[in-house]
């Protein structure tokens, strides 16, 4: 079986074939530094350093305590749900789907916790007499444990999806691209039915705690939940058995098959924990606007967020290549990024093209460390 | 914001436009809107930005591209800026709540344009917002009179096309329409509500589905003028596309206001339209903002209301300049 990258911090990646990266004949040491820095975990890192001192003469108002509080309040939620996307990109897939969990897990979770919603606008819903009761409330509104456990129902909603669509793509060897649009498509329109379009609101105020910002945003729920799930999501990709399976399928899935490796097994799981990552987002995105949204499943901005960000980070649209590190530093330049875009007062347009632009060098330079690596 | 800045504003709303451009400079406003995707949208991003040009104060615009979570993240990012004031067009009624919260926390003044908080906003913000209720009242109680004169030896069959019940407006103007349905029981059948999330695709197909199951419907009225296209492409395929006085023609009516609903009104396919004043609206909101940042309030918490009213075949020649699409199409 193939073995996985692994690499220190301070170490280009070795070629997961035991091949040495070549050596460009006539380079000298800028194109050797060039190289060196092209294939440095910390690659990421250092851009999204020198965007923040690119950017700091223009806007000084993005090193204020309030902005590093906004950065860190838009960096959690969408690191929790990249790191899922990451598992899956690593199989040398990608999870289309994510959005549309991150829909259902917040509609399903907030319809049982409503301390009342509007009987006008829900009494035609299929939730109305099922997770809402007679008066509008949710079935577990009142009682202690009913954010505990509506937060439980949202993470198992997004392992149902993950599962039901990994399955699929394991047994029937589906495109993963393919089958995860189908997902966006149908549980979207799934969030949708449920609410016949509409808000779930009066949430209980602890689930809102869950998205206060805390001291400059570090120290908050938000932030707990994000590095709990980003280093279990680390420890599990590096430190284990499994995390060197899902490297091997995405390497090579017939010679992983070949040496063993339970690939439908490895693909299934993977979609789950990209599943559960995308249900772990809802519940910091539905908080933040304290309220279930049919309407996430429909935010394909965010989903360019979520790929954009993986890929930024280094993280190989090819398979068989990626770090939870590189994620976290992805996600860490994305935020930076849009964040710095907004500050500049550009127009919105101006955003997306730059935006654009920058998943394209990543994806340009995923290329280069490939050839690189002589892969 | 200093006292000068203040005193300044308050002698450049005395002194007028001229010298309000030169003494504003140093206000920030920050103008969040959720998007330019219909024509009544792009018109109130219109009129909002030259009021605001108007007043000469720096303007940051920001577009929430239909995402209400990166509209909160534009607001947090405009408060980082110590913007002096926001102006914003919420995604819908309920995400705006949690952002008027973050401007009052904040100390600054916020204004929501036309689209106001759900009923249950705790927090304080100045709202302009159209009396949905009484302009729907107005031109369906025109769509009435028509249904009236068709003397048919049947109940009239009345088909409302609903917004997004999220949104207050959609919630005002249905409301108007069932109020007059009411006040006409004897007239009207039972109304055939169509719902349309405010998206034409769903509009079209659900209206598609609603004619196909109930063939006799003779009076349909729209919350929002915008799905005047998705209208007529439904009533051509059924033959029902004909101007007034033609056989077949539908009694139509809508609201809003907007460069179709005009040409359709003078071309005789629609019969009445609920007009919001958006020009009254998009100056009152600027000078009522810019009252509270020269007033040094932070948390103003006011309702402006554009009473409206209906644009009709019957006053159709009086009244044409006053409706925005009008003065827009003749612009063109």
């Amino acid at each position: 079986m193939a073995t996985p990258t692994s690499v220190t911090d301070d170490e280009p990646p070795s070629p997961p074939s035991g091949k040495q990266p070549r050596r460009h004949g006539g380079g000298g040491t800028a194109a050797r530094l060039a190289a060196r820095l092209l294939m440095s975990d910390r690659f990421v890192l250092y851009l999204t350093v020198l965007l923040f001192l690119a950017v700091l003469p223009f806007i000084p108002r993005i090193a204020s305590a309030g902005n590093f509080s906004n950065l860190l309040s838009n960096f959690w939620p969408l690191l929790v749900i990249a790191v899922g996307q990451t598992y899956v990109m690593i199989l040398g897939g990608i999870d289309l789907s994510q959005i549309s969990t991150i829909a259902v897990a917040s509609v399903v979770g907030a319809a049982v916790m409503t301390t009342g919603v509007d009987p006008v606008l829900f009494e035609k819903t299929v939730l109305w007499g099922t997770l809402l009761d007679g008066d509008g409330a949710g079935i577990l509104a009142g009682h202690v444990w009913s954010m505990p456990a509506a937060l439980v129902l949202m993470l198992a909603t997004g392992a149902a999806i993950g599962a039901l669509l990994g399955t699929i793509i394991a047994r029937f060897d589906i495109p993963a691209f393919m089958m995860t649009l189908v997902g966006l498509l149908f549980f979207s329109a799934v969030a949708v039915w449920l609410t016949r379009s509409e808000n779930i609101t009066r949430l209980p105020e602890a689930y809102g705690a869950i998205a206060d910002r805390g001291l400059f945003g570090v120290l908050s729920w938000s932030a707990l939940i994000a590095v709990v799930v980003t280093v279990a999501a680390h420890l599990v990709l590096s430190r284990t058995v499994f995390g060197r399976w899902v490297f091997a399928t995405g390497m090579n899935r017939r010679a992983a098959i070949v040496s063993g490796v339970p690939v439908r097994r490895v693909i299934l799981w993977c979609f789950v924990i990209s599943g559960v990552c995308a249900a772990i987002g809802s519940v910091l995105y539905s908080a933040r606007l304290d309220m279930g949204r049919p309407a996430f499943g429909d935010n394909l901005n965010l989903l360019l967020d979520i790929i954009g960000a993986t890929v930024i980070g280094g993280t190989s649209l090819f398979g068989g290549r990626g770090k939870i590190i590189w994620t976290v530093y992805g996600v860490m330049l994305f935020v930076l990024l849009s964040n710095a875009l907004n500050l500049l007062n550009l127009s919105y347009f101006t955003v997306f093209i730059v935006k654009g632009c920058v998943i394209l060098a990543a994806a340009w330079l995923d290329v280069k460390r490939r050839e690189l690596l002589a892969l | 914001m200093r006292p000068t800045t203040r005193l300044a504003i308050a002698t450049a709303l005395l002194a007028g436009p001229a010298l309000a451009h030169a003494q504003n400079d140093d206000i920030d406003v920050c103008f969040a809107y959720q998007d330019l995707e219909t024509e009544f949208w792009v018109a109130g991003h219109s009129a909002m930005t030259q009021s605001l040009e108007e007043q000469g104060v720096n303007v940051i615009e920001v577009n929430a591209n239909e995402d209400a979570n990166r509209q909160l993240e534009q607001i947090r990012d405009c408060i980082t800026q110590e913007v002096d004031g926001i102006i914003i067009i919420p995604q819908d009624g309920e995400s705006v709540i949690t952002m008027i919260g973050e401007a009052n926390e904040a100390g600054i003044p916020i204004a929501v344009f036309n689209r106001p908080p759900n009923p249950d906003n705790p927090h304080d913000a100045i709202v302009v917002v159209a009396d949905n209720v009484s302009i729907a009242e107005a031109a369906v109680e025109h769509l009435a009179e028509q249904a009236k004169a068709l003397e048919l030896d049947r109940p009239v069959q009345p088909l409302i096309m609903v917004g997004a019940l999220a949104d207050t407006n959609a919630i005002g103007r249905r409301e108007g329409f069932l109020n007059v349905i009411e006040a006409n029981g004897d007239l009207f059948a039972e109304p055939i509500e169509v719902p349309t999330e405010w998206d034409a695709s769903v509009a079209l197909a659900n209206l598609e589905s609603a004619l196909q199951a109930n063939p006799d419907v003779d009076l349909i009225f729209t919350s929002s003028d915008f799905l005047f296209p998705q209208i007529r492409a439904a009533l051509l395929q059924r033959g029902r596309w004909a101007p007034k006085g033609e056989e077949g023609h539908m009694i139509l009516g809508g609201l809003d206001g907007d460069v179709t609903a005009c040409e359709l009104i003078r071309e005789g396919y629609v019969d009445a339209t609920g007009v919001q004043d958006l020009f009254f609206e998009a100056d009152s909101t600027v000078e009522a903002l810019m009252t509270a940042i020269g007033d040094g309030e932070t948390r103003p918490n006011q309702q402006i209301d554009d009473p409206g009213f209906a644009l009709t075949q019957d006053n159709l020649e009086e009244r044409h300049q006053d409706m925005w699409g009008c003065v827009l199409l003749d612009q063109k």
